[in-house]
């Protein structure tokens, strides 16, 4: 069992996400960053997807009650356990009555804490990850608090496991953001799709603070659209990692909490780069730069080696 | 039917331009014909006013292999796909008032009484044109020209579950307290969404849902 001691600003249970059900709305809430998150898996002797803790922002501690095999990956942070300090993306061994605490995060916004014992959570529609705005699935359907206490109910012992530095993506801002081209691109001038995209003049944008896990929204000079069209659209499925232009000209770009938006869709962030949303922080730059589809194809190629080579580069330690 | 591709693995498949009932049929067949082949490629697919978008396993298939299989999986269907029949539900309201904060300025926007307002409300049977945002939503439409007024210009931050709204040409119910930017009338205690039991909503697209005054 472990015990919540600080939840840090916004922590919550997750996994790989709920599908099959998005044509009556349900999204996926899934892991943010799902790179981290099957790293954190292996870490922690999860050859399937465990439920693990997603975390944004610091302090954060939990205590221990019992001995277990715990991983900290995604942003970069500065971690102790019994204020020694520990590596982050490597396994250690807590023992009962030891405090994990997490004290800065250096580099990116969300980090993950995960554990060679399950967690002893109810599937809600086929996930453990908490709907945080509907209140189902996770820990009683909500973020965690200080004194929650999760229960383990099964162990996968392992070895203790790192992965190598080099391994580790990169997360700090300035975020360079591929994207394709969306549905309704058309609906801004040419002045405004250039000024979203190109490399010479193109707007570097502040992440907002009103930023959250359903969108991120952006703040800098405002795109136009076209006189002729609407600004809004009628209502339509979209995809995480569309970027949705509202009324006001900023974007939004949303993540895994709806099925269907009803504002112009300028682009979408390529798959290769979804991981990487995860780490936007209020204040942070992003830049935006277009690629054709037989690019976001080719990088994602790429990433996705990445992703399945983990179980080969996450490494057992002597 | 229009293909087109949304990112890497998405397929929108566009069925027209507007919000009508014949556009909507189509969706609706398309919609219910995918769900029928139960491939295992095929990770979700959503159904909106025009179009169904598909969400895809990049590991299993591709754009064009997808496409090209739908497309001749659609003209080697001779009938007409097993669409379940729509159910009509009947929705209690309660109206106006500490229900519907919003009833005063729709009545000021349309020039009609508070009566008169729902009288247009609940004289149509309404359609299940979408379900989303967030789960168990439905868009419902068509709404009668009398009563279309604007959304918010600020969505308010919180309403409670069982609210009903209307925006332009649509009304619908919220099934989870929540930000809301439409006008809201009424409130009902139906419960639109259960996630202990499959399957899940309610409602679902192409259903019919007529409003009583309670």
């Amino acid at each position: 069992m472990i015990e919540i001691i600080h939840p840090g600003w916004l922590s919550c249970i997750v996994d790989r996400g709920r599908y099959g059900y998005a044509s009556v709305g349900i999204p996926p809430s899934s892991a943010l960053d799902l790179y981290a998150y099957k790293a954190l898996n292996l870490l922690t002797g999860h050859e399937e997807d465990a439920p693990v803790l997603e975390v944004m922002g610091a302090p954060f501690s939990l205590k221990f009650h019992e001995e277990v095999l715990c991983a900290i990956t995604g942003a970069k942070v500065q971690a102790t356990l019994n204020e020694q300090l520990i590596k982050p993306w490597t396994s250690f061994r807590a023992t009962a009555g030891s405090l994990l605490q997490i004290k800065e995060v250096m580099e990116g916004f969300r980090f993950y804490v995960g554990f060679s014992g399950i967690m002893t959570l109810e599937k809600i529609i086929g996930s453990f990850t908490t709907n945080i705005e509907c209140q189902f699935g996770g820990y009683q359907g909500r973020t965690l608090a200080c004194g929650d206490l999760l229960h383990f109910s099964e162990w996968k012992e392992t070895d203790r496991r790192s992965l190598p530095e080099r391994e580790i993506p990169v997360m700090h801002s300035p975020h360079r953001l591929r994207v394709v081209e969306g549905p309704e691109i058309h609906y801004f001038t040419d002045e405004s799709v250039k000024r979203f995209v190109d490399r010479e003049s193109r707007i570097i944008y502040d992440v907002s603070s009103k930023t959250n896990r359903t969108g991120i929204r952006l703040e800098g000079p405002p795109l136009s659209f076209r006189e002729e069209v609407e600004k809004s659209i009628i209502s339509e499925g979209i995809l995480p990692g569309t970027v949705q232009i509202p009324g006001d000209g900023l974007p939004i770009i949303m993540l895994y909490e709806r099925t269907i938006g009803g504002y112009a869709r300028i682009a979408m962030v390529v798959k290769a780069d979804h991981d990487r949303l995860a780490h936007l922080k209020p204040g942070d730059y992003v830049l935006f730069e277009m690629v054709s589809l037989e690019e976001a194809e080719k990088l994602w190629e790429g990433k996705r080696k990445s992703i399945t080579s983990l179980n080969k580069t996450v490494r057992r330690l002597s | 039917m229009n293909l087109s591709r949304y990112g890497e693995d998405g397929i929108r498949i566009l069925f027209g331009d507007v919000i009508d009932l014949d556009v909507h049929e189509r969706v609706r067949h398309f919609f219910f014909f995918i769900k029928s082949l139960q491939r295992e490629e095929i990770i979700d697919i959503i159904p909106s006013f025009r179009s169904c978008l598909i969400y895809f396993d990049l590991q299993q298939t591709t754009f064009e292999r997808l496409s090209s299989l739908i497309m001749e999986k659609m003209q080697a269907s001779s009938s007409l796909p097993v669409v379940p029949d729509p159910f009509i539900h009947e929705i209690p309201v309660r109206y106006g008032g500490e229900c519907g904060p919003d009833m005063a300025f729709v009545s000021s926007h349309t020039g009609l009484s508070e009566n008169e307002i729902i009288d247009i409300h609940t004289g149509i049977t309404y359609t299940v044109f979408a379900i989303g945002f967030i789960p168990g939503f439905p868009y419902l439409g068509i709404l009668d020209q009398r009563i279309q007024v604007p959304r918010l210009e600020t969505p308010r931050v919180q309403i409670p579950e069982g609210s009903v709204g209307i925006a332009q040409r649509q009304t619908g119910i919220y099934p989870f307290q929540s930000p809301a930017g439409w006008r809201i009338i009424g409130l009902t205690e139906v419960s639109l969404f259960n996630d202990r039991k499959e399957p899940y909503s309610l409602l679902k697209i192409g259903d019919r849902v007529k409003f009583v005054k309670v």
